[in-house]
């Protein structure tokens, strides 16, 4: 249905400019007879059609990818590539028949394919190239890129010249070097291709790096094959001599090792580049760019292989650039070249299936079938043979099923395309035909094996590739694995991959990471281990950050002993790593990430504060809180001023910016926190419902650890409350409206919180909280000491407990109080603070001087949910007389 | 036997331990070339010591080359040295091939890996232990607190009992997703 609404729409689209085309050359004409004059505005087309057209193609691209991810069904089934085409072709069809197709920006053509279509792809592909598989395999992807493709080449080259003698091609003529020329560029795997159809299917890493890898590297071997048959196509089949093969054979060895000496290079000086620009960190992902492309151009310019150069100058800065530049940089880089690749990779695509629609074409039945039997069968023989020819060194041995794969991967693409299309006709006078045949070639692979190599893949059970989340464990024992198989390799003398791999390791770290980076990597320092603890650190921050409110109470049952959380308390598997990872570092720090850093240079300073702004603009509910919770602490026990400190001065530098779009997750979380809220206060109600005797902070601190540690039991039944919850739900609406003590507070407060969307799980705490809270007032003040126990309580009901334990006068006060409009609409009464508020005087400042009224004017309502917890802080002060309140409360 | 000039085994001896460790003769000879060749320091008896194993460059700059050693001469070999028939034993373990004997199975790879943690043998590898490995494999001066971090965040992970160790079956366990067998093998010369 998406399908076809974004297709009209794009046809409209395309509609639309073709009609602008038209509109502009009838106005340029109607302008000739008319006298001049001045014009008001002018239609000037002309000045931008070519750079309109590029947009506008790339427009459409974009909206065409976006379309067909809207229907989940099409994309399952077609490879997107497929679509492309098909969209391409229809295109392509309209084009032709309103007769622009001789246009230029039209077509499909090689120049702009190969400068700038091509390189981002495969810049893409060089920079996120598994590089451990990669040189794991690397002698078979060799074995494969060049044997193969030359074996192909020459089988397919005899084939198609020795049917040529035989009447099936319809007695068309065919020499034998064009046949060659003809194969040398239909042979070659299409990288392109390849890595849009395996990019889908998954299969396993080592499968994937080999056909993929040899898409890239057998570029050498087809440019070389493609030029030294056109070359000699040129000079003539009489005229050659045996110094021309031999120059031949020659010129492999300088366009592949040349192609990867530039590339290396390149990316050598471009890392070297980095190194310098610490002061401009703008300009990195330029810099990684242009030297990137440079590498390209200079390779093309000196005619040797292109990819290779800058696939492997993409290899080479991954190595060493992402430890230069910033981390903004890197994710930029990694970002831009993502988008460049994946745009290119549609409007190559979808030129594929518009250039097809021409007059450039003469079909010739046998001819292209023989060319793709000759493909489909060449292929599977070459695999066949040098696949079992690389099983005799390899390790891991490649089994049929993945040689069915990868005989049944090798697509062919636009690159073949490209390479007939810029075929000289003079020279070469079948060029139609095997443009022809080209096009058949890559349509029955891209579609044909495209489309059916994922249930392929599925049906044959290959090995997929796993997903799996980096564990610190898994990570370690890998390395160890690694280091064991080195010192046995050297120790039984059998000079494996693994020593080969630690020598090269060896050299890098004594030379290149020395010369390369800005910081010399310590001695014998495995970066990796730590690269990949900070990464797991920085995950578990993003998964407190997305089930914050379900954290919330972690934190501060970590801050109990460990053994607390070393008993079975394990509530959900998605937060148990962190808390147990607070629960190593607590109670000394709250948050261990950033303790990590600390001792280590300026660069990790950077990642410090990137840190803290992380947690900062994501944790922001659960940090303050933690601070506060720390200081109620620090009443008894004068610790942790560091930690608090950074939480202080963190509290500063939040960014405004994320908060609406946390607005709406705060929004839904609510609802399970109301949940497991209500649970906790009823539990904890429960175990402590005798001890309504007056009691002190520490004794708020102990309660609220003990209904925190009986929360996270109740986490594991979840179910009860659920339904529980649901029932009061529905029963809270009602009785909200009733409350016995303040019954408007709650409906008055609810639009100060949260203006737009009434909450409504909260008021369902309300009605827990009455219920149970009554009898105890112990529990209650304990919660008033952990304000964020509670998410945005309705201050009514707040009043309401405190009541029991308060004087009524207070109460009065504090209504009145909100219902003034001068004074800040978040309602709080003086329980909501434990007395480490009023005894604090210098931290209330330091809330005070950040919650300016007008910054709090501009933000979202949610921020209302925690300013209600700071503001007041700023209002006891203003108000002594409430002040003196608060503290009549909270110490009784 | 002959030990001035013996470079080849007893062929009894050579055929048991290549029935055992399911080398073939060829690679088994191989072998013990350079099992000599690591006995320089003490040519004549048949017995590898530490130091002599320490004695190889590799091994001596690899983080992890005292303690791999360790493992060796103290869980296979005898009286701190080992015979050859127990260094062959101990590398059958990776051996890649078609015959698969008990030797090289995955679960005794991953034991063999196991050990390298668990030195004081009680099948369970406590923190101190993890935090030594961790002290040589992570180098560099890096602060205490930091690997300890790092010890207490592995140990949660893996650790599923709560009991703060890692037993064998939690460590084989995480590893279910690595492809230990294809990691922990190499190829032996003919």
């Amino acid at each position: 249905m998406h399908q076809n609404k974004s297709l009209v729409i794009l046809i409209l689209l395309l509609g639309l400019l073709i009609h602008k085309y038209y509109c502009k050359e009838q106005t340029y004409i109607h302008n000739q007879g008319k006298p001049l004059r001045f014009h008001v505005a002018e239609f000037n087309f002309d000045h931008v059609s070519d750079v309109y057209a590029i947009t506008l193609w790339i427009l459409l691209g974009s909206l065409a990818k976006v379309g067909f991810h809207l229907s989940y069904r099409l994309t399952e089934k077609f490879p997107e590539s497929c679509l492309l085409i098909m969209l391409g072709l229809i295109v392509g069809g309209l084009l032709y028949i309103t007769h622009l197709a001789e246009q230029k920006a039209y077509v499909l053509n090689s120049d702009t394919f190969f400068l700038f279509l091509l390189p981002p792809i495969i810049l893409e592909a060089g920079y996120f190239m598994p590089n451990r598989p990669f040189f794991d395999n690397l002698g078979t992807i060799l074995l494969l890129a060049i044997v193969n493709t030359l074996f192909n080449t020459v089988c397919i080259g005899l084939t198609i010249y020795g049917f040529a003698r035989t009447p099936i091609f319809g007695n068309t003529p065919f020499d034998m070097l064009s046949c060659f020329v003809f194969a040398a560029l239909i042979s070659a795997v299409d990288p392109v291709a390849v890595l849009a159809t395996f990019t889908e299917i998954h299969v396993n890493d080592m499968l994937y790096i080999v056909v993929f890898g040899e898409s890239l590297l057998n570029d050498a071997v087809s440019v070389v094959l493609y030029r030294m048959f056109d070359s000699f196509a040129k000079i003539g089949q009489e005229n050659l001599i045996l110094m021309d093969y031999v120059l031949g054979a020659l010129s492999f060895f300088v366009v592949s090792l040349g192609g990867v000496l530039i590339g290396i290079i390149f990316g050598v000086v471009a890392c070297f580049t980095t190194k310098f620009t610490e002061h401009t960190p703008v300009l990195e992902p330029l810099i990684i760019l242009v030297y990137a492309y440079l590498a390209y151009l200079t390779s093309e310019m000196v005619s040797v292989s292109g990819i290779l150069a800058i696939t492997f100058c993409g290899m080479v800065m991954k190595q060493y650039v992402s430890f230069n530049i910033s981390k903004k940089s890197d994710a930029t880089t990694e970002y831009v070249l993502k988008m460049l690749s994946s745009i290119m990779e549609t409007i190559i695509f979808m030129f594929m299936g518009l250039s097809t629609v021409s007059d450039h074409h003469s079909w010739n039945t046998g001819f292209v079938l023989i060319t793709i039997l000759s493909c489909l069968v060449f292929r599977v023989i070459g695999i066949a043979i040098f696949a079992n020819l690389a099983n005799c060194w390899r390790l891991l041995e490649l089994t049929r099923i993945d040689m069915l794969i990868m005989s049944y991967g090798g697509l062919r693409g636009a690159i073949a395309f490209s390479l007939a299309l810029i075929l000289d006709e003079t020279k070469i006078p079948r060029k139609k035909e095997f443009v022809t045949a080209t096009i058949a070639v890559v349509f029955f692979t891209v579609f044909v094996q495209g489309i059916t190599i994922g249930p392929l893949v599925k049906c044959l059970n290959v090995r997929r590739k796993q997903i799996e989340e980096p564990t610190m464990s898994a990570k370690l024992t890998n390395r160890m694995m690694d280091h064991v198989m080195t010192c046995l390799e050297e120790i039984s003398g059998s000079g494996g991959s693994n020593s080969l791999r630690d020598k090269c390791r060896n050299l890098d770290r004594n030379y290149f990471k020395r010369w390369l980076l800005r910081e010399t990597p310590q001695e014998k320092m495995d970066i990796k281990l730590l690269q990949t603890f900070k990464k797991i650190n920085m995950q578990s921050a993003m998964k407190v950050h997305d089930t914050s409110k379900g954290l919330v109470p972690t934190p501060s049952s970590a801050a109990f002993p460990t053994s607390a959380s070393a008993t079975n308390l394990r509530p959900s598997s998605t937060f148990a790593n962190f808390s147990q990872l607070l629960a190593a570092n607590l109670p000394e720090q709250t948050v261990p990430d950033l303790m990590f850093f600390e001792s280590q240079g300026p660069d990790h300073y950077r990642d410090d504060a990137q840190m803290h702004h992380f947690l900062d603009t994501n944790l922001y509910r659960a940090k303050p809180r933690a601070a506060i919770h720390l200081r109620s602490q620090d009443e008894t026990a004068e610790t942790n001023n560091e930690s608090q400190n950074r939480f202080e001065k963190s509290y500063h530098h939040r960014n405004h910016i994320f908060i609406p779009s946390r607005h709406d997750k705060e929004q839904t979380h609510g609802r399970k926190t109301g949940k497991t809220g209500s649970g906790a206060t009823r539990s904890s109600g429960s175990k402590s419902a005798s001890s309504t005797q007056p009691f002190n902070d520490s004794q708020a601190t102990k309660h609220s650890l003990m209904s925190a540690i009986t929360k996270k039991q109740n986490l594991k039944v979840p179910p009860t409350f659920t339904n529980s919850h649901k029932q009061q739900q529905q029963s809270s609406k009602p009785r909200s409206r009733s409350p016995p003590l303040s019954s408007d507070q709650p409906i008055k407060s609810l639009p100060t919180t949260n203006d737009t969307h009434p909450v409504i799980p909260p008021v369902s705490i309300v009605i827990e909280n009455e219920e149970d809270v009554k009898t105890m007032g112990g529990v209650t003040a304990a919660e008033h000491s952990f304000p964020w126990r509670r998410s945005s309580i309705p201050d009514g009901e707040q009043a309401a407990l405190s009541i029991p334990a308060g004087d009524s006068a207070n109460n009065a006060q504090t209504f009145s109080n909100r219902n003034d409009p001068s004074l800040h609409p978040g309602p709080l009464t003086s329980a909501n603070f434990s007395g480490a508020y009023n005894k604090s005087p210098e931290y209330m400042g330091e809330f005070a001087t950040t919650t300016k009224p007008e910054e709090h004017l501009s933000r979202p309502h949610i921020r209302d949910l925690f300013n209600n917890q700071l503001r007041p802080s700023d209002e006891t002060q203003e108000n002594s007389a409430e002040a003196a309140a608060n503290e009549g409360v909270t110490r009784l | 036997m002959g030990a001035s000039k013996s470079t080849l085994l007893p062929l009894e001896e050579e055929q048991s331990i290549c029935s055992e460790t399911g080398f073939t003769s060829k690679q088994l000879r191989r072998l013990y070339i350079r099992f000599q060749e690591l006995g320089k320091r003490n040519p004549t008896c048949g017995y590898l010591t530490r130091e002599e194993l320490l004695d190889i460059r590799e091994v001596s700059l690899n983080p992890l080359g005292q303690r791999l050693v360790d493992v060796i001469i103290e869980d296979y070999g005898e009286a701190n040295k080992i015979n050859f028939k127990q260094f062959a034993t101990v590398l059958a373990q990776f051996r890649r091939g078609k015959s698969i004997t008990d030797l090289n199975t995955k679960e005794k790879k991953l034991l063999f890996l196991f050990s390298i943690y668990d030195r004081n043998h009680d099948s369970k590898i406590d923190r101190h232990e993890l935090l030594g490995i961790l002290k040589m494999m992570v180098g560099g001066n890096i602060h205490d607190e930091q690997i300890a971090t790092i010890a207490d965040h592995t140990i949660e992970e893996l650790d599923s009992d709560g009991d703060l160790t890692i037993t064998f079956e939690e460590f084989c366990k995480t590893l279910a997703k690595i492809d230990v067998d294809e990691k922990m093998s190499m190829k032996f010369l003919n």
